[in-house]
């Protein structure tokens, strides 16, 4: 699995290198997503444009993050392919995370 | 590159045969010296793929340029039988295609032979779909099928020692050359998991539907041409496949093994179609499947519906969705959980459009057949999907109970919940209430829907109940089917009535010309030899063309009472051998049928039919004037073959049983005069071509609900008649199971026993008496044949076309694009 980190500002951009968030690489996302908060960064933006395919086990571990930061950040998504906006509209999820087309837009929020 | 042909202007003979060759070298490999019949045929289909997709193409520009409102066929069922002939007509390419495949050096219907026929029905409703596709498109209607691409179509029949074997349909393992992968309109669809009350962003309430198994559905789009190859619709099958090859984390573990089990698993859902009066309720595949296709049209007609620039608001105002009965009423729920959910609509309005769009068909009067799933299955499957269904039948009673204070029955009966005697959803509740219109197959069918089956709706919404007699494509059950028929009317009158059955009518003047009505029991005599020859070919059996055909094909079933086919037979066998006498004219009795696997008497009736096939055409002295076939693995190609031939058509159900039966029409539209019960269409037929061009009898109805409310018909019936106790007593003796005596004592038992819901005996005795003025009349051939034609004639209200027409008027608001 890749993740390549950016620091914009206050915000930690993340940017998840893979076509498939599933259970293959699910527990291993969470893991390194909430060690990245452990260590104080509680301004996010999951950039996802590489990311084809959502299955209930990858969205699990984007929720499971967005539920460690709780009161204390934010958890922004960024460049969201279709095919995972309907996984998010489907289950309702596009209601709980804020999400954006490009990392700029996100950022500018 | 492929040599080019079109349908418009015709193309030659010559670039026929370079396309088939080209296809026959390039496409499938073959030296076309070494090409076999089958090579031939799917060269062919692959030479004739072009115009028709071509045309496909031209007829989705066409409806996208009219912004014209669409028709969503839901069916769990689509026979569509082989397409190849069918094609080749509805493009008016067969003639051309039978000089091309000569100077191939092949016979035309040879190489059609060799079509596998997909087996994606069990009868008389996945045939109607297919028969309102073909309307559909030949009446330039933008219609769409959409179902599910079994690998396993039902089951193969053959018989051993007379009883029915199974064997899978593997009908599509060669490949098809009829349908379009459309991997990239696939579809996610999740099953399983909880539904978790949360909140969104704002705080306000947001259900989440977590930790679903995930289904893709990948659709195979099938080109459905319409009459003159003008309008090409298409139905759209889709086949699971599991979201990843298998799962790589298991795989990546070393265990292949597991791995590939999800993947299997996954797949499962689109592999075998559910046999008719299989116990499915209960079963959670069967469950999934209907969920699985349901969601995957949804999504399909909401990609389509914003791809042509329509915002969600207008969805009901583009679609229309029908629910071929309520194998597909989930679609209900799935379009509020789409609309409320992924687009954010108010519940009202939601579900102002879900009604909107919605329409269902009623296809049985069986209170048992109706289906209901439990909730607990229900909820573990698709568990947001049972919140909306609570929260529908939360609005829907309180809307009963305004309307009907204090009657808590009524509540009870018509709550989409069944309470007791156990907690399960009642899918025609679910239909009813989300559709704005309800509508039976038959006038018949549809008045007991409205007053036996579910009278309290009807009380509550009578707007929205209506009739849609059934019809049959006369493309392909007459046109395609019967072409020496076919082209002996279209001297007649003009080719017109392929496209406008209406015009059959000019051929009733001609059943006074005897120089008319010969040709046209010649024709029928040709069409007889034909069944005749191939009933040899199958059966090894001999059959006498002129002898009088009598024919009942259709699913092997107590209410459609092939028993009772069988028992006059018996009877006649009897007369002959014990009382000396003769027929007045030879008969052969065929039948063709499935029974279903698990129906242990509906099979013990086909062992039973094998039998009396068996002892009568061996008996030297008998067979001179009675044979019986039994035609194995029935079929829509086995179907196009008997039809023509028949002269006499059995529809014999118990009335009150049979919604409509399109059997019944085909067999009229070539010529069979029927002998029926007052049951489905039958009594529509019987009205529009005369009583005395068909022969009624039975008990109507009414008659039988009073007949088995006094409970002792069948023993007043047997005690009255001694053609029947002496079939009863040869039967119960194993007269017609000498190596097994007892054999067909649970025949015998349902026919004796206190009520026999089907009224076997109580209608024999009448049965046998039209029986014998249908073979008396036989014998004046001229008289017989006028009586035929005036069938044919009077057939034009079972057109499709006419039903289609009808549906798109009254329900569906559809208008063509031509």
């Amino acid at each position: 699995m890749v993740l390549e980190d950016q620091v914009e500002g206050e915000y930690l951009v993340v940017c998840l290198r893979e076509r498939r968030l599933d259970a293959v690489i699910a527990a291993g996302f969470r893991e390194a997503m909430l060690e990245r908060i452990e260590l104080g960064q509680h301004k996010i933006v999951l950039d996802l444009s590489s990311v084809g395919f959502l299955d209930s086990s990858g969205l699990g571990a984007v929720v499971a993050v967005l539920k460690h930061l709780g009161q204390r950040g934010c958890l922004y998504l960024c460049g969201v392919t279709p095919a995972v906006m309907a996984v998010l509209r489907l289950t309702r999820m596009d209601r709980v995370f804020r999400t954006f087309p490009t990392r700029a837009a996100a950022l500018a929020a | 590159m492929a040599p080019k042909i079109s349908s418009s202007p015709s193309p030659t003979c010559r670039s026929l045969e370079q396309a088939v060759t080209y296809h026959l070298q390039v496409t499938l490999g073959k030296s076309p010296d070494a090409a076999d019949l089958e090579d031939l045929q799917l060269a062919l289909a692959m030479a004739i793929r072009q115009p028709i997709i071509h045309a496909m193409n031209a007829t989705e520009a066409r409806v996208r340029a009219a912004d014209a409102k669409q028709i969503h066929y839901l069916s769990m069922e689509f026979l569509i039988g082989r397409l190849l002939a069918n094609n080749l007509r509805n493009l008016k390419l067969y003639d051309v295609c039978a000089e091309a495949a000569t100077n191939l050096g092949f016979h035309l219907g040879n190489i059609l032979e060799t079509e596998v026929d997909p087996a994606l029905g069990n009868g008389g409703l996945g045939r109607l779909a297919a028969c309102f596709l073909d309307s559909l498109a030949s009446l330039s209607y933008p219609g769409y099928g959409y179902g599910i691409n079994y690998q396993y179509g039902l089951f193969r029949q053959s018989f051993a020692n007379g009883f029915q074997h199974e064997q899978p349909d593997n009908w599509a393992q060669h490949g098809t050359p009829w349908q379009i992968e459309r991997r990239e309109h696939s579809s996610m669809i999740p099953i399983y998991g909880r539904v978790e009350a949360s909140a969104d962003a704002g705080g306000g309430f947001n259900p989440h539907w977590l930790e679903w198994k995930s289904l893709i559905g990948v659709p195979s789009d099938v080109p459905v041409v319409g009459y003159r190859g003008r309008c090409v619709n298409f139905l759209r099958l889709y086949s699971a496949r599991a979201p990843a090859e298998f799962d790589m984390a298991i795989f990546n573990s070393g265990d292949y093994l597991r791995a590939m089990e999800h993947q299997v698993a996954v797949e499962t859902v689109s592999k075998v179609l559910y046999p008719s009066d299989a116990a499915a309720t209960g079963r959670e595949l069967r469950f999934i499947q209907e969920y699985f296709f349901v969601a995957c049209a949804m999504r399909d007609i909401f990609r389509r519906h914003f791809a042509a620039g329509h915002v969600v608001e207008d969805f009901g105002r583009y679609n229309a969705l029908q629910l071929n009965d309520t194998h597909p009423a989930l679609a209900v729920a799935e379009l509020m959980r789409t609309l409320v959910d992924e687009h954010d609509l108010g519940w009202e309005r939601a579900w102002q459009i879900t009604q909107d769009s919605t329409a269902y068909t009623n296809h049985t009067l069986l209170p048992e057949a109706l289906e209901r799933w439990p909730v607990e299955l229900f909820g573990r499957v698709l568990p947001r999907h049972l919140e909306i269904v609570y929260e529908v039948n939360r609005r829907f009673l309180e809307e009963v109970a305004l309307r009907y204070p204090g009657d808590e029955g009524r509540l009870g009966r018509m709550s989409i919940v069944q309470e007791h005697p156990s907690k399960e959803i009642r899918m025609a509740h679910l239909a009813i209430v989300g559709s704005h219109s309800v509508n039976g197959v038959a006038e018949m069918h549809s008045e007991l829907v409205k007053h036996q089956l579910v009278p309290d709706f009807y009380e509550l919404w009578p707007e929205r109940f209506n009739n849609k007699t059934n019809g049959v494509t006369p493309r392909r059950w007459l046109l395609s089917c019967n072409p020496r028929l076919a082209t002996l009317i279209s001297e007649a009158i003009g080719p017109e009535w392929v496209a406008d059955l209406e015009q059959l009518v000019g051929l009733e003047p001609l059943a006074g010309d005897a120089g008319f009505l010969d040709r046209f029991r010649q024709i029928k005599l040709a069409n007889k030899s034909d069944l005749a020859r191939r009933v040899h070919e199958v059966t090894g059996l001999k059959i006498d063309p002129a002898s009088m055909f009598d024919v009942q094909i259709k699913r092997v079933h107590e209410y459609k009472r092939q028993l009772l086919n069988a028992l006059h037979i018996m009877h006649l066998y009897l007369r002959i051998k014990e009382d000396k006498v003769a027929l007045p004219v030879p008969k052969t009795f065929i039948f063709s049928g499935k029974a279903a696997p698990g129906y242990q008497l509906a099979k013990l009736i086909i062992k039973l039919i094998n039998n009396i096939a068996r002892i009568v055409n061996a008996d030297r002295q008998v067979s001179q004037s009675l044979r019986v076939v039994f035609y194995p693995d029935y079929k829509v190609s086995v179907a196009e073959i008997i039809v023509p031939a028949a002269d006499l058509s059995e529809q014999i159900s118990t009335a009150g049983y049979e919604a409509s039966g399109t059997g019944n029409m085909k067999l009229a539209m070539n010529g069979a005069l029927t002998i029926g019960t007052l049951d489905g269409a039958n009594v529509e037929i019987a009205r529009e071509v005369g009583e005395e061009n068909i022969y009624i009898f039975g008990l109507t109805a009414d008659e039988v609900i009073l007949a088995r409310q006094a409970g002792d018909i069948a023993q007043l019936a047997h005690s009255a008649n001694a053609d029947i106790r002496r079939v009863i007593r040869e039967l119960a003796a194993g007269r017609f199971s000498p190596e097994e005596p007892g054999l067909f004592a649970p025949i015998v038992a349902a026919l004796t026993g206190a009520c026999d819901p089907y009224m076997h005996l109580a209608d024999f005795a009448d049965y046998a008496a039209k029986q014998e003025q249908a073979a008396a009349d036989f014998c004046n051939t001229s008289a017989w044949s006028a009586r035929a034609l005036i069938n044919v004639a009077r057939s034009a209200r079972f057109s499709s076309d006419r039903t289609i027409r009808e549906y798109a008027s009254e329900i569906w608001g559809l208008k063509q694009v031509v």
